[in-house]
């Protein structure tokens, strides 16, 4: 199988502002988000980052995106180097954060057309894939309603559809199904499901145990910016359901 | 260079589809400029004010010269109230007559010397019994120089009298400086006063009616502008780049929305630039509504002639002017937009660049204190400072081309390098994804 994306040994430490110094009670000022992190996904397959609040995991996919650069290691989406080619790297990824925000202002209609140009898509192709997701998702009703008075729901379809707009070979989605009512997240687990039949490679980050049970062909488990265990579910959560497996992951890095 | 094109429409959309940005950016400057400065106008220069004053000793020279100012004010053919109200009064009524001054029922109070017009017609020191009735036969230009001592020395107080010199025949000017139009008719008589006096020394024909030759009221004009304009211009540019730039870097910043331009093969470069374009342009649209505005209200502030200057100057000088301006509103949209990528959000955007605007209006107003010799050619490679001495020399007709071009060349490398630095800040990871 081909290696799609692959991270050696990236490491990333913040340092924080006077407010989160005191937010955080840590006086040295340095936080220490990735600390060599290393895993591979394979073409084709849904991979899963698992892993607690501050684990790192957006952290992490923001380096894949090439939104920050990692202080040592590197990472290769596709083949290309995220520190070296971040061009190409986002011409091939589709990302999604909760970070990542549309402006109010504008209509989805007129915000797919913007990031259709900005991805050099031609008009007449950009038209035909603007319908084709506008029935995926259902934005049609809303097309023309400002973003701004959209409920989270449209909202999130709206950015999953300006950010797999380009029809990339790479799908990057942090959390995707967070705050979302049981309908919208199955639209959404409903689309990776599909796209990963259309022969795409995706990675998403989550804290929720299901939805890699559900998804994921392979999950890396992260714990304090490290990787406790990476695999199939079969070889990560052996006989124990996944929710124990990660519980003695913990308990493990704890001690550690 | 697409992608640029690409962000300026959408920059231009997000402001032109927005009723209350528009409003508020190119509607209401021109419109509350226009209000403030034509209020400000009519209280500073009172146009159609006629003023009434108590004499004593009438003198109908003056009385000429008052009814021939308001002659050449006024419109041919119409006939025009003269620009002074005269009434007589007796020496005994002095005392009551300041109290009218005081009062606001008249504007003056001025006394000639007994038989005034006699003493200039006959010349120096004249006897009482000069009871000469040729006195209305105009100043003839032979009059001996410093016959009349016209009021040399008003003073400012009402309650005062001008310094008496006993020796020659002094003129008594009574006002009150606490009203503005009792303030404006002193000057008008002081002026007409003057002018008699002038032209009785023999430094002037009698000429009283019109201000002088066109071109020097126009250059008169245009030295007056070169001490303004330049500051305004920098004003209503910077306001405008204020009321924009905040929103537009450190707000995208604030709301995230940067971010999901920057996962696009959009390159930092050209999204700086397309923002850079599209908020000069912007900031341009508003610095010229308030223009608009200034200009609607000029003829309230001055009186009214704003059209033979701006004819003074060529389609060669507004060019430059054009030139200037552009490198003056990308020089400050640069360093507003820097402060606001560098700002957490768009309060802390603003207040950062309170103080900028501080210094841009120091600069602003270094025309006013002092102009650079044109040949201190070294000075115009200071940023900011060389466009308000450019125009400054352009509006009073003295400009220098090669001033014009060490400014706009020096500017260009100014702001090619501000334009890095704002890719390299966007480039950080630690300037756009601060909190
Ligand atoms: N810009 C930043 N400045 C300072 N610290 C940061 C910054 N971004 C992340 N961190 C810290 O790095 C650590 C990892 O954060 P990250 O957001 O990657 O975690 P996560 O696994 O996505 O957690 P969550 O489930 O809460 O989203 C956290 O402790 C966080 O506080
Ligand atoms: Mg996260």
């Amino acid at each position: 199988m081909r290696e799609i994306i692959r991270a050696e040994n990236v490491r990333k430490t913040f340092t924080l502002s006077r407010k989160q110094r005191k937010l955080e009670k840590n006086p040295s000022g340095r936080k220490v988000a990735l600390g060599g992190l290393s895993f591979t996904a394979y073409e084709g397959e849904i991979y899963g980052l698992l892993g607690p609040n501050g684990a790192g995991k957006t952290t992490m996919l923001r380096i894949l995106a090439t939104l920050i650069r990692a202080d040592e290691g590197d990472a290769f989406v596709n083949g290309h180097s995220v520190a070296r080619e971040a061009d190409k790297v986002r011409s091939s990824i589709g990302f999604l954060t909760s970070e990542l925000k549309l402006e109010d202002f504008f209509t989805p209609d007129y915000l797919i057309g913007f990031f259709g140009r900005l991805h050099g898509m031609r008009e007449d192709v950009l038209a035909a894939r603007k319908a084709e997701l506008f029935s995926r998702f259902g934005i049609g009703e809303f097309a023309e309603v400002k973003v701004g008075d959209l409920s989270t729901g449209m909202k999130q379809k709206v950015s999953i559809a300006v950010s797999i707009l380009h029809d990339p070979p790479v799908i990057i989605f942090d959390e995707p199904t967070n705050g979302l009512d049981v309908l919208t997240a199955k639209t959404v687990t409903d689309f990776l499901l599909e796209e990963k039949a259309r022969g795409k490679s995706i990675v998403l980050s989550t804290h929720i145990f299901s939805l890699v049970e559900k998804l994921c062909d392979r999950v890396g488990v992260i714990i304090g910016g490290r990787m406790a265990a990476e695999g199939t579910l079969a070889e990560v959560s052996g006989t124990k359901p996944l929710e124990d497996a990660f519980f003695d992951l913990y308990a493990e890095a704890v001690r550690e | 260079m697409k992608n640029i094109l690409t962000v300026v429409k959408k920059e231009f959309a997000r402001f032109f589809r927005d009723r209350r940005l528009v409003i508020g950016t190119l509607l209401l400057p021109a419109v509350l400029i226009f209000a403030l400065y034509s209020l400000l106008g009519s209280v500073f220069y009172e146009e159609d004010e006629h003023y009434t004053a108590r004499v004593v000793h009438p003198s109908a020279l003056f009385a000429a010269l008052a009814g021939a100012a308001q002659g050449a004010e006024g419109e041919a053919g119409e006939e025009a109230a003269p620009l002074f109200a005269l009434q007589e009064a007796a020496e005994a009524d002095i005392p009551a007559a300041k109290e009218a001054v005081l009062a606001g029922e008249c504007d003056l109070l001025i006394v000639f010397p007994e038989n005034f017009d006699a003493l200039l017609a006959g010349g120096v020191l004249p006897a009482p019994a000069a009871e000469a009735s040729s006195a209305l036969s105009a100043p003839a230009t032979g009059a001996a120089p410093g016959a009349a001592e016209t009021p040399a020395s008003e003073t400012p107080a009402s309650e005062t009298p001008a310094s008496e010199t006993p020796a020659a025949p002094n003129v008594e000017i009574w006002y009150d400086s606490g009203s503005s139009s009792s303030v404006a008719a002193y000057n008008a008589a002081y002026s007409l006063l003057d002018g008699l006096e002038d032209s009785l020394s023999g430094l002037f024909d009698v000429n009283m009616s019109a201000g002088g030759s066109l071109v020097s009221q126009a250059e008169a004009e245009a030295s007056y502008y070169a001490m303004l304009l330049p500051f305004l211009i920098l004003t209503f540019l910077y306001s405008g780049c204020m009321g924009l730039a905040p929103e537009s870097v450190a707000g995208e910043k604030e709301r995230g929305t940067i971010a999901t331009l920057l996962v696009t093969p959009i390159r930092r470069g050209e999204l700086v630039v397309g923002k850079i374009v599209s908020l000069a342009a912007l900031s341009t649209l508003s610095a010229v509504s308030s223009f608009v505005g200034t200009f609607l209200a000029m003829p309230q502030m001055m009186g009214g002639s704003i059209g033979q200057t701006i004819a003074a100057y060529s389609v060669w000088e507004y060019l430059a002017l054009f030139a200037v301006m552009v490198s003056a509103v990308l020089l400050i949209v640069t360093l507003i937009s820097m402060v606001s990528s560098y700002a957490r959000s768009v309060k802390e955007a603003t207040s950062l660049a309170v103080p900028l605007m501080v210094v841009v209006m120091l600069v602003g107003i270094s025309t006013m204190l002092f102009t650079v010799p044109s040949a201190a050619h070294a000075v115009f490679l200071i940023p900011l400072y060389n466009c308000v001495q450019v125009m400054a020399e352009i509006f009073s007709l003295r400009f220098s081309p090669v001033n014009l071009l060490i400014t706009l060349a020096s500017n260009l490398v100014y702001i090619a390098l501000l334009v890095w630095l704002l890719t390299k800040m966007f480039q950080s990871e630690r300037v756009i994804f601060n909190r």
